[in-house]
């Protein structure tokens, strides 16, 4: 070696020398791509084509052009508006909600007047009923006065009790997902199926169960099992255990190969590579899912009511065929307060899980 | 107690990563297994886990073929200090030593974690013996250096009492210190258990004062079977750096070209 003049830069040198020794092929052509081809431009082509199609046949251009006519409804643009009297009517009719309950006095069995329900108390309500007079071809009027129980926060009441059995029917609902999908899951990932005919009924089944819709399911269920929650959550069950079932299973075949080779290579088995080399591995993936589950299982419950699967959907549903919109409105409100509050837990619940 | 007899590996992308390895490994014998970096040292010792299957050629364990049959009960013998450590990043450092030993317990003790209690005072004693010290018991191992790591995944293979103890560079992120304390337990538990240990190892002077025995491994090839004296440095030469040389002529450095440079750096 050569002395230096700076004595510094020999520390440097050795490495110097080692990275260009690395360079495997001094004359390989390095290329990069630009990111954009004519393939991204057919396919943008195609994309606003099918956009343009299916707008059309869902009457995108109408539902802008009454939007646009009720907002100017709103700020005084034009004069009429179909969508702005429909939504204030609807409005009106819900407003004020109805909380209360009243029960006439005659109807019920037993009734004690010393012993009145807590909070409620007894009113004569004073109803009007016009009818012909016969005799002398007038109208009339005849005064009726019935007495009513009222009971002032009654209907409330009776709403979160719905609210409750609705939120039981999620939970049935995630908890049967849950006991589902984990076997299906373990059957329906590739690296775990004990064989290819195990593995593909086990992945039919998953599509199977994606593939019904709650509703639907739950219509069938309620004429085998009756009216009520049983029905509801067995259809919740079924179609959630489907998605987490996908997800799991998923979850499964792309966890972290290292671990559970560790643990083969010392033949610690199926089973319990599962429990210490997969697990561990996708536990908040699968918390997180669930809680997912869940929120949209409540979602799910509040609807499904509807076609008689118990829960707050078949009284909404009752009371939307009777046309009392204040009860309605009751109702939608539980519904929107429950919602938010238990997004907040969730999401507090899933930020200490994390 | 090991044996390959004209042992293959081609995997599917058509990399050759043994060709023609036949070997015999006593029992009890503390075997170093040297190859630059892509050589087929890691593939060679996957093919006694039964992690890897040889493409041509039988792969022996105490006198048994590896094969998918025998696989199972062959490998309850073999135990392996992996070379990406392969802990389970978010179980605690206890269940993760623990797990060394899930073969031998019931499914219900595992599925609650309720390991037996002997298992529970072993997996402690290894854990002191890797060098960790009672507060990392109950972290997790994302939580951990790469070589605190490391020592779990030795404490781990030590936990179920191995006939074949297989080493993937066990020292390969821990300093000088702690790299001769682990070399030397593996040593102690190949002289007092008779564990047969084939340990790969990047360090030719490691290998030199802790192996019975050396074998070097180049592109795939046995290319050095003998004694720590017979590693001589001209060995260590041809390994690696005589087959750098030769697969691609690097160019002669020119070191004046280097000055201008330097120059700037350094101001
Ligand atoms: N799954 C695989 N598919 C294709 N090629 C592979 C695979 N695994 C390893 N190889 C190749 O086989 C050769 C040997 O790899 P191996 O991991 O055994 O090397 P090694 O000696 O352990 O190297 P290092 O010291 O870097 O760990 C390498 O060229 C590698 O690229
Ligand atoms: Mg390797």
């Amino acid at each position: 070696m050569k002395p230096r003049a700076n004595p510094n830069w020999n520390w440097l040198r050795p490495e110097m020398n080692m990275m260009k020794n690395l360079s495997v092929n001094r004359d390989a052509k390095w290329h990069l791509n630009q990111p954009y081809n004519a393939r991204h431009l057919m396919f943008a082509i195609a994309a606003l084509l099918i956009l343009a199609v299916t707008g059309s046949r869902m009457e995108v251009p109408r539902m802008m052009q009454e939007t646009a006519q009720g907002v100017g409804y709103v700020v005084g643009l034009n004069e009429e508006s179909s969508v702005a009297t429909g939504v204030m009517r609807i409005a009106e009719s819900i407003w004020p909600l109805r909380i209360s309950e009243e029960i006439e006095v005659s109807r019920i069995e037993n009734f004690d007047r010393n012993d009145l329900p807590w909070l409620s108390h007894v009113e004569v309500i004073e109803s009007r009923t016009p009818h012909l007079n016969t005799e002398t071809l007038q109208l009339e009027e005849t005064i009726e006065s019935k007495e009513v129980l009222v009971k002032p926060v009654g209907y409330l009441a009776h709403v979160l009790l719905k609210m409750l059995e609705t939120l039981e029917m999620a939970l049935w609902g995630t908890i049967l997902a849950v006991l589902l999908s984990i076997p299906l899951a373990c059957f329906a990932a590739a690296n775990y199926a004990p064989n290819r005919f195990i593995y593909n009924l086990a992945r039919s089944t998953i599509s199977l169960f994606r593939a019904i819709p709650e509703l639907v399911s739950a219509l069938f269920l309620v004429l085998a099992f009756g009216f009520g929650p049983i029905a509801g959550f067995l259809a919740l069950g079924i179609h959630s255990a489907g998605f987490l079932g996908k997800f799991y299973a998923e979850d499964i075949e792309n966890a972290d190969r290292g671990p559970q080779e560790a643990l083969q290579s010392i033949g610690a088995g199926q089973i319990k590579t599962l429990w210490y080399g997969v697990l561990p591995q996708v536990l908040p993936q699968y918390i997180a899912y669930t809680l997912y589950i869940l929120d949209r299982n409540i979602r799910m419950a509040t609807v499904i009511g509807i076609v008689g699967a118990g829960g707050i959907g078949l009284e909404l549903k009752g009371r939307f065929d009777m046309f009392n919109f204040d009860h309605v409105g009751t109702i939608l409100v539980i519904i929107f307060l429950t919602v938010i509050i238990l997004d907040q837990f969730s999401a507090r619940l899933r930020s200490r899980l994390m | 107690m090991l044996k390959f007899d004209s042992v293959y590996k081609r995997f599917p992308d058509g990399t050759e990563a043994l060709r023609n390895i036949s070997l015999h490994v006593p029992k009890g014998q503390f075997c170093v297994l040297l190859g630059p970096s892509g050589a087929g040292k890691s593939t060679l010792l996957r093919m006694l886990n039964g992690l890897s299957s040889p493409t041509e050629g039988s792969v022996h364990l105490a006198g048994e073929q590896i094969t998918e049959r025998s696989v199972q009960r062959l490998r309850k013998r073999v135990a392996t200090v992996h070379q990406q450590f392969n802990l389970t990043p978010r179980m605690s450092v206890a269940l993760n030593v623990l797990s060394g030993a899930l073969p031998q317990v019931a499914h219900w003790r595992a599925a609650i974690g309720l390991f037996p209690p002997e298992l529970r005072q072993k997996a402690c004693r290894l854990l002191d013996e890797v060098g960790l010290t009672p507060e990392h018991v109950n972290r997790r191992v994302s939580e951990l250096s790469g070589g605190q790591q490391q020592r779990v995944g030795i404490a781990r293979a030590f936990m179920m009492d191995p006939a074949v103890l297989l080493a993937d560079e066990p020292v390969a992120s821990l300093d000088p210190r702690i790299s001769r304390g682990i070399l030397e337990l593996l040593h102690r538990q190949s002289r007092n258990h008779d564990t047969t240990v084939l340990c790969s190892l990047h360090q030719p002077e490691l290998a030199r004062e802790f192996g019975d025995r050396i074998i070097a491994v180049n592109q795939g090839r046995l290319v050095f079977d003998g004694t720590p004296e017979q590693l001589t440095d001209q060995v260590c030469e041809d390994l690696y750096h005589g087959a750098l040389a030769h697969k691609h002529d690097a160019p002669e450095v020119d070191e004046a070209a280097c000055e201008p440079e330097l120059e700037l750096a350094a101001a």
